[in-house]
């Protein structure tokens, strides 16, 4: 059974209990009204095209970038192979360093593990570093639900919550707004924050609050971008100093990750972490890269006394489970791909009503939140191939799109075939499926062929000047009064003629 | 939170752990992993000290950190002098710390405007906490090796020198000595076999600390340190 904990009437969206199943299935009119809004189109345009730029820059060498993508794909997909025996592996090694390692099927059960962890240690403060795999789980609102203050400590990540948004991009959550709106929210928000747009003074005042947390709170929690099997060692990378913040000042901290961030050795981490920051933000190294292996020892003056890892499924069990989507996992979370979509530069990262928003949102998020809910969203792609271009590792996001789509058109399981994905066939229309019913036969028989296109060339004039949404932008097509196949026929016929003539003569 | 809620939740853990581990392990038992693809790695031109040193300090400095080559005789006045372009009189380094007679020498000078205090003190009391956060303007950490590729410093926090040491304080200068750089990060992991004596942290620092969350505009000093001063010894 599954609760929804924030409106049970929504339960028929609630494959695994997320908010997100609601907003993810109102993409179409979450789309129209981000598109209407001309200050969001412009912060996403300006964001992107630093963004692209940044990249390109850092990534000067076509050689060495191809080299270290197919390295990288290659790598993640060596861990994806063994990934059961390396999460033993990792839980082992972790455990023997003393981070204890707790494993959670559901976004629900996620939370209850922290929340446990938490109140056994009394705790009533949290302050977190980046992670996107909490905002999958909206911890914040489960902790909020339990009287205990959660507070995001990312720059952009903070401005989100004071916003009650939640992140519009993976790396740069609050990239739909730009310094006036940070400004007049910090001014709303925040008490005698005096009103100005200098950033430094924006970062500034962020950094005053924060700071007064760090030294205060009871937990840390954080994500994790690489665990490391051989050594049972946390990687985080970051520019800000709040994850590190997270992970040293607070008498406990407790990292959330998917399982599939786990890489088998120590020597995979450089390859991959030269990518993930290059094709994230451009720079060539994160302003820190944290490497955690145990909670404090005897002696040591500062760290955590405890460390606790949770590893989620949340659907990627469904994604390993089918060879082709399994790549989905060999994701490294940089958002090139969202940087690089037109589609997302577009419509922006809450159109999609999902965690994780852009080309990979539309990937992964299916397995997450089921096609039922998410079955629009493969839809909403041009398939220009950018995304799987520029993707570190490799994945095939435009092919994976097509793959989503015909999972969703799927007749209704009848043969009693394996079941792929949670709401597989969700996407199937009737009348699509009919009009696609009838084209087949159509080219299957060369006499229906012919003679419905001469009827309906001939009928041509009754042709509907109004076709559902396609006309909506567009104008109807028309049909030729001819079809090609007469018109070739008595081209060929007047060719033959000619010959025949000049034969002749 | 009773003891019952508390090994319930552990008990689901493990139903979780057991289900997940089942359902990864049927997708991949027949896989072999002696015919896996060859991993071929970029081929870096291999460059002198030299070049790494000058690579070091250029990309640093990119970063909006301040490199300052210098003999290690100089460490204490350089210190002095930069605390004191700041407005600074008090510094926190480690006691017992591979750069602690260099902190012993500025504290003995003449010059007697800058006081060093020692990391002699448990984070875990809140009170120490307070003057870390509020009464701790800069600090001094060694660095314990460096990579040229990236410019990066390696710190590898012990006893002495505490992970919060180079990180709480506004102002944070790290020494580093050059005969520690190592072209990249994996020739450094690869050079002093760090999978087998993984300690409880380590961390690459590339500059101060930084953010562009706010329309892509950097700023400095995010939540670390907002300076990052690097002394470079022979």
């Amino acid at each position: 059974m599954t609760v929804n904990l924030h409106n049970p009437k929504d339960s028929k969206y609630d494959p695994n209990e997320s908010k997100y199943a609601k907003s993810a299935s109102e993409f179409r009119a979450n789309v129209s009204r981000d598109l209407k809004n001309d200050e969001l189109r412009s912060n996403f345009r300006g964001a992107m095209d630093y963004l692209m730029d940044k990249r390109k820059a850092a990534l000067p060498n076509e050689d060495e970038l191809e080299t270290l993508r197919e390295q990288c794909k290659l790598i993640k997909q060596r861990c994806l192979l063994k990934l059961p025996s390396l999460l033993e592996q990792l839980e082992q090694n972790l455990e023997a360093n003393g981070i204890r390692v707790h494993w959670a099927e559901t976004i629900t059960q996620a939370n209850e593990i922290i929340a446990t962890l938490i109140q056994e240690k009394n705790g009533k403060t949290v302050v977190k570093g980046k992670s996107m795999v909490s905002e999958e789980t909206s911890l914040n609102d489960y902790l909020e639900d339990r009287d205990i203050e959660c507070l995001e400590s990312d720059m952009g990540e903070y401005i989100v919550q004071l916003a009650h948004e939640h992140p519009s991009h993976i790396i740069m959550p609050a990239i739909h707004q730009n310094k006036k709106q940070v400004a007049d929210l910090f001014a709303d928000k925040i008490e005698g924050f005096e009103h100005t747009t200098d950033v430094d003074a924006l970062i500034g005042e962020g950094r005053r609050v924060l700071r007064e947390k760090f030294c205060h709170a009871d937990v840390g929690i954080t994500g994790v971008n690489f665990a490391v099997a051989e050594t049972g060692t946390l990687c985080l990378v970051e520019n800000e100093g709040n994850g590190r913040m997270c992970t040293t000042v607070p008498d406990l901290h407790i990292a959330i990750t998917g399982i599939e961030k786990v890489v088998e050795f120590l020597d995979d981490v450089p390859p991959l972490l030269s990518l993930l920051t290059r094709s994230a933000t451009g720079q060539i190294i994160s302003t820190y890269f944290n490497m955690i292996t145990s909670p404090r020892k005897n002696g040591e003056k500062d760290g955590p006394e405890e460390v606790h890892l949770v590893l989620l499924d949340n659907g990627r069990s469904q994604a390993f489970a089918d060879e082709e989507m399994r790549q989905t996992l060999q994701c490294i979370r940089c958002g090139a791909c969202m940087n690089h979509c037109p589609v997302y530069t577009r419509i922006g990262g809450h159109a999609y009503g999902t965690v994780y928003p852009g080309p990979i949102g539309k990937i992964v998020s299916p397995h997450m939140l089921g096609l039922e809910a998410t079955n629009n969203l493969p839809t909403a792609s041009s398939l220009c191939g950018a995304c799987g271009e520029v993707c570190p590792v490799k994945i095939p996001i435009p092919k994976l799109l097509l793959r989503l789509r015909s999972e969703s058109n799927k007749p209704a399981n009848t043969d009693g075939h394996k079941q792929v994905m949670k709401g597989e066939g969700s996407g199937r229309k009737k009348v699509e499926a009919s009009i696609w019913f009838v084209w087949q036969l159509m080219h299957k028989h060369a006499f229906i062929y012919n003679s419905s296109m001469w009827f309906a060339t001939r009928l041509r004039k009754l042709m509907p000047a109004k076709i559902g949404v396609w006309t909506s932008v567009r104008s109807a097509p028309k049909l030729a009064p001819k079809t090609l196949h007469e018109r070739v026929k008595v081209h060929q016929a007047e060719q033959h003629k000619k010959l025949h003539k000049k034969q002749q003569s | 939170m009773s003891i019952h809620e508390s090994t319930l939740t552990a008990a689901k853990s493990q139903t979780s752990r057991s289900n997940i581990l089942a359902k990864l392990k049927k997708e991949v038992s027949g896989a072999d992993y002696t015919k896996l693809p060859e991993e071929v790695g970029y081929q870096y031109p291999v460059l002198s000290k030299a070049e790494q040193k000058n690579q070091f300090i250029s990309l640093l400095e990119a970063n909006h950190a301040e490199v300052i080559s210098l003999e290690p005789q100089q460490i204490p006045t350089v210190i002095a002098a930069v605390l004191k372009k700041r407005g600074i009189n008090t510094l926190l380094g480690g006691k017992d710390s591979p750069i602690e007679k260099h902190l012993t020498a500025l504290a003995n000078s003449k010059d007697d405007s800058i006081s060093v205090q020692y990391y002699d003190f448990n984070l875990a009391d809140s009170e120490n906490k307070e003057r870390l956060f509020n009464d701790t303007p800069a600090s001094i950490s060694s660095a314990h090796s460096a990579i040229a590729a990236t410019g990066s410093i390696v710190l590898w926090p012990t006893e002495q020198e505490p992970r919060s040491l180079s990180l709480v304080p506004p102002v944070h200068i790290a020494v580093v000595e050059e005969k520690t750089m190592h072209q990249d990060f994996a020739s450094l992991i690869q050079a002093q076999q760090w999978h087998n004596k993984m300690p409880t942290n380590i961390v690459l620092v590339s500059g101060p600390s930084k953010t562009a969350d706010i329309q892509q505009t950097l700023a400095y000093g995010a939540h670390g340190p907002k300076e990052l001063i690097v002394l470079l010894v022979p």
